[in-house]
């Protein structure tokens, strides 16, 4: 019998013929990986083929559920969307949230994994009666969101979509699987569907799946949501993740014009503070969630589009762009081509410094253009003219181009860095390095420990080591039980209650301590994969323009992150984490893994 | 190795106040978190407190060191070997200061310190006709020479000053840096305190004015010009001049520049504060 909350099997499609097998998903397996981000690993383990090419019809993509996902816990309606990456070539998970989650792991399968590909434009369906494959011409080349529609209209309410843009049809290395107007954003898994021929994948529920004590989960609901409208969370209510932007921009760690310089003079333009007054017309929130992070503003066209500060960041400071209703637009393209904003504005952003220095024949394309963004948002997203190249991103087009272009290319193993100065930050440089997914700060929120004033965020050390890997701990288990990370500040000894809420969802006897082992396990998991996928110790860098140029503070302090720090920290990291001295795990932790023998 | 280290002397007798200057209140602070605080905004290395032997001190942030003079009352030359010695390989240059003077800018000690090159040994301010020997930079290896006096009971800074390459700072010098002589333009950094009526008279000096400046959501729940310039010696004053409490909600950047909740934490004529979410996530 499965734990609570869990059905013990994942569902295996294969989308060349729409038939599908049950995969047995042991108690242990499930107890060490708990589910999303972490059961993700352990499939992507089982079911990759050894070097795969990600966007091969043998490359196998997971949407994974986790325990509590379906309860009234506030912000667990999540799942994750795990495959090898095709902008990074490494383990990549993404997540998203609402309806989506819940009405897939209620087909009865804690995954859904899809291997194969399709003979034409497909939309796969899964419920109580199976799976199915629908043909889906019709919706090839339509917005996520629009075939979204189109396909509930088609099939019923009760079906759930997650769905591609034109860009994942075009196999743009950094597009996304949208769900609800929301995105499983980074590492180009609307890509890997794409190449499947799948333009969505549906969902109704089946059956439904009991807690362990579903008095105590109602109880633990009820505490969580009181506590979710605390202080810890205004931020994100009141005014969403934007309000990052201005703040970032007085402790320069706003990266600004391909990070040539950390803050951004016209950045009020794009601040919350008041953007939020002009252009705020509502709120929202994801099914489940008691936070409400998501604010949608208006731009000129009348168009809405949910902003955040990602979003807003990439496509605006780092492209230097700062009229507002151009970074919406901007945004707004995005969401319906299926791009991922960081890694678009991240890759123009480069391309800007290109053509301007004369790399690339585009005269057109210039820091602080509006049009000419937009211009390179659609060339991208239909793979036209520089669209091509830029598809790729950062670091596969800079390998084209040359001209020691690599060397400002803004990327850590392929992913386009986030809007977290490095140099500024420098616990967050560490978590940025070495995460497994690439540049993310989702995966590591080192950045938290720079912010929290224990430290000298300039002069990154030992001390910082620590705070990196307690972030990179703490994300492993949120983003695999799932939770939304906006409710972390209101959890006061984080591991003990999250152990106590898996403890009454799963019934499993779980407590802090092996839930920092699991932790550990699923960090191990990421990175034993990418060693068998080809990563070399090189890969855990930064660009070479972070570790060689200086930025200034507002105090006139110079932040300076050299090679030799950011490799001592490194290093020092690879020690705490119990790694061989390259990085890469040893046996005794693979051991530990529940996985076949590795190849690499 | 830092360039420069800071040490405060605290250990003296404070016999014309009549109480240990140490602990005396300025505008939400004690002298000596304040002056260790200003000191430490101002070096890079470790700053050293030195104190007399068994001598109790006002609570200090956990990152300032604590020095003993190895005998009591025996004058700063004493003070100054013990800092010397705490700071060991850390450090090239030290700042020295007294623990009485409430006025210190860090752009002063920056000043002083700027002056420092591979030809002195010592960089002295003459400030009022008087050198002052503790708001000077000293280079951390003449350590054995200033034993050497002491164990010659020759207890006088300026028998060591005699003994090696000291370039001495006028008022005109010290203020030919432009940013100093808007921050600090009567050099009052080297005010120091010695009597109930200087100490009556620094208290009756307002805390320095500084720039507010709040982001986010606090700048909802506490509405008000941006910047909004107060008056206020520390970061809690500054935090309740502007309307918001310093939990654990909150953090304050100092110039842009290091992150702190400190309550405690100095702040100097011409400092911005800015006040952040501390939940920096998105």
């Amino acid at each position: 019998m499965a734990p609570g909350g869990l059905f013990g099997r994942a569902l295996v499609v294969d989308a060349t013929d729409g038939t599908a097998t049950a995969l047995p998903l042991p108690d242990d397996v499930l107890r060490a990986y708990i589910g999303g981000a972490g059961l993700g690993a352990w499939l992507m383990h089982r079911l990759a083929p050894p070097r795969v090419d990600p966007l091969a019809p043998d490359a196998p993509l997971a949407f994974c559920f986790s325990p509590l996902v379906g309860t009234p816990l506030t912000t667990s309606a999540k799942f994750a969307v795990v495959a090898k990456s095709p902008l990074t070539g490494m383990l990549n998970d993404a997540l998203a949230s609402s309806h989506f989650a819940i009405a897939g792991k209620l087909t009865g399968n804690d995954a859904i994994v899809v291997r194969g590909a399709c003979a034409e434009p497909s939309v796969l369906l899964v419920d109580g009666d199976g799976v199915r494959l629908q043909p889906a011409g019709d919706l090839w080349g339509l917005p996520a969101a629009e075939a979204e529609a189109r396909l509930r209209e088609r099939l019923g309410k009760a079906w759930r979509i997650a769905s591609i843009g034109p860009a994942g049809e075009a196999r743009v290395a950094y597009a996304t699987v949208s769900h609800d107007g929301r995105h499983a954003g980074r590492g180009g898994l609307g890509a890997v569907l794409g190449a499947k021929l799948l333009k969505a994948v549906a969902v109704r529920p089946a059956t439904k799946v009991a807690p362990a004590d579903p008095r105590a989960v109602l109880a633990a609901a009820r505490d969580l949501r009181e506590r979710s409208f605390g202080p810890a969370t205004a931020k994100y209510r009141e005014l969403g993740t934007l309000a990052n932007l201005l703040a970032f921009n007085a402790i320069a760690t706003l990266p600004t014009r391909n990070f040539q310089a950390a803050t951004f003079s016209e950045a009020p333009r794009l601040a919350a503070e008041d953007l939020a007054e002009a252009r705020g017309v509502a709120r929202d929130s994801c099914a489940s969630c008691s936070i409400g992070c998501e604010h949608i503003y208006k731009g000129a066209g009348g168009r809405s589009t949910r902003v955040e500060y990602e979003n807003v960041f990439a496509l605006g400071p780092l492209c230097g762009v700062s009229d507002p209703d151009a970074v919406l637009e901007a945004s707004g393209r995005c969401d319906e081509l299926g791009l991922d904003t960081i890694s678009t504005g991240g890759t123009i952003a480069w391309a800007m410094e290109c053509a301007e220095r004369g790399l690339i024949d585009a005269p057109w394309l210039r820091f602080g253009d509006a049009d000419a963004l937009l211009r390179a948002i659609e060339e991208i997203g239909a793979r036209e003219g520089l669209g091509a190249l830029l598809a790729e991103g950062s670091r596969a087009a800079a390998r084209i181009v040359g001209g020691g272009s690599e060397a400002f290319a803004p990327h850590v193993k392929g992913l386009e860095l986030p809007g977290y100065e490095p140099r500024t930050l420098q616990a967050m440089a560490l978590g940025l390095a070495v995460n497994a997914r690439g540049a993310d700060h989702n995966r590591s929120g080192a950045y938290e420990a720079d912010l929290s004033g224990r430290f000298d965020r300039l002069a990154g050390g030992e001390p910082h080591v620590a705070a990196a890997i307690e972030t990179e701990d703490r994300a492993a288990i949120m983003d695999s039980l799932i939770l939304c990370k906006f409710l972390r500040g209101v959890f006061e000894e984080p591991f003990d209650e999250w152990a106590r809420l898996l403890g009454t969802v799963t019934g499993w006897d779980v407590d802090a301590a092996e839930l920092r082992a699991t932790a550990r396990r699923i960090v191990v998991a990421k990175r034993a994969f990418n060693v068998r996928e080809g990563w070399t110790r090189a890969d855990d860098d930064l660009p070479e323009r972070l570790l060689s140029e200086p930025v200034q503070v507002a105090s006139g302090r110079e932040a300076t992150l050299t090679r030799e720090r950011l490799h001592d920290m490194i290093e020092a990291y690879y020690r705490a984490r119990g790694l061989q001295p390259d990085g890469r795990p040893t046996d005794g932790q693979l051991a530990d893994l529940r996985i076949e023998a590795l190849v690499g | 190795m830092a360039e420069a280290a800071g040490i405060v002397l605290a250990g003296g007798r404070s016999s014309r106040m009549g109480t240990p200057k140490a602990a005396l209140e300025w505008h939400g602070s004690t002298l000596l978190r304040r002056v260790a605080g200003v000191v430490a905004r101002a070096v890079d290395g470790p700053v050293v407190v030195v104190r007399a032997p068994g001598q109790a001190l006002p609570p200090l942030p956990e990152e300032v060191e604590i020095a003993e003079d190895a005998r009591e009352g025996r004058g700063p030359l004493q003070g100054l070997a013990a800092g010397l010695a705490a700071i060991g390989d850390r450090a090239e240059v030290a700042y020295a200061s007294s623990t009485d003077v409430p006025l210190l800018h860090p752009r002063f000690v920056r000043r002083v310190l700027d002056a420092f090159d591979d030809d002195v040994d010592v960089v002295l301010p003459h400030v009022g006709g008087f050198p002052h020997p503790l708001a000077a930079a000293y280079r951390v290896s003449l350590l054995g020479q200033v034993e050497r006096l002491i164990a010659e009971d020759r207890m006088r800074p300026a028998f060591l000053f005699e003994a090696c390459r000291v370039r001495r700072l006028d008022a005109d010098a010290l203020l030919a840096d432009p940013a100093l002589a808007a921050l600090d333009p009567a050099l009052d950094s080297v005010l120091n305190i010695n009597e109930p009526d200087d100490y009556a008279a620094a208290r009756r000096r307002p805390a320095p004015e500084v720039a507010v400046r709040r982001f986010g959501v606090l700048r909802r729940q506490a509405p008000g010009p941006d910047p909004a310039v107060v008056a206020a010696a520390t970061l809690g004053q500054a935090a309740s001049a502007a309307g918001l409490t310093l939990d654990a909600h909150v953090v304050a950047a100092l110039n842009g520049d290091q992150i702190t909740r400190d309550p405690e934490a100095p702040l100097v004529a011409g400092d911005t504060v800015a006040f952040l979410s501390a939940d920096a996530g998105g």
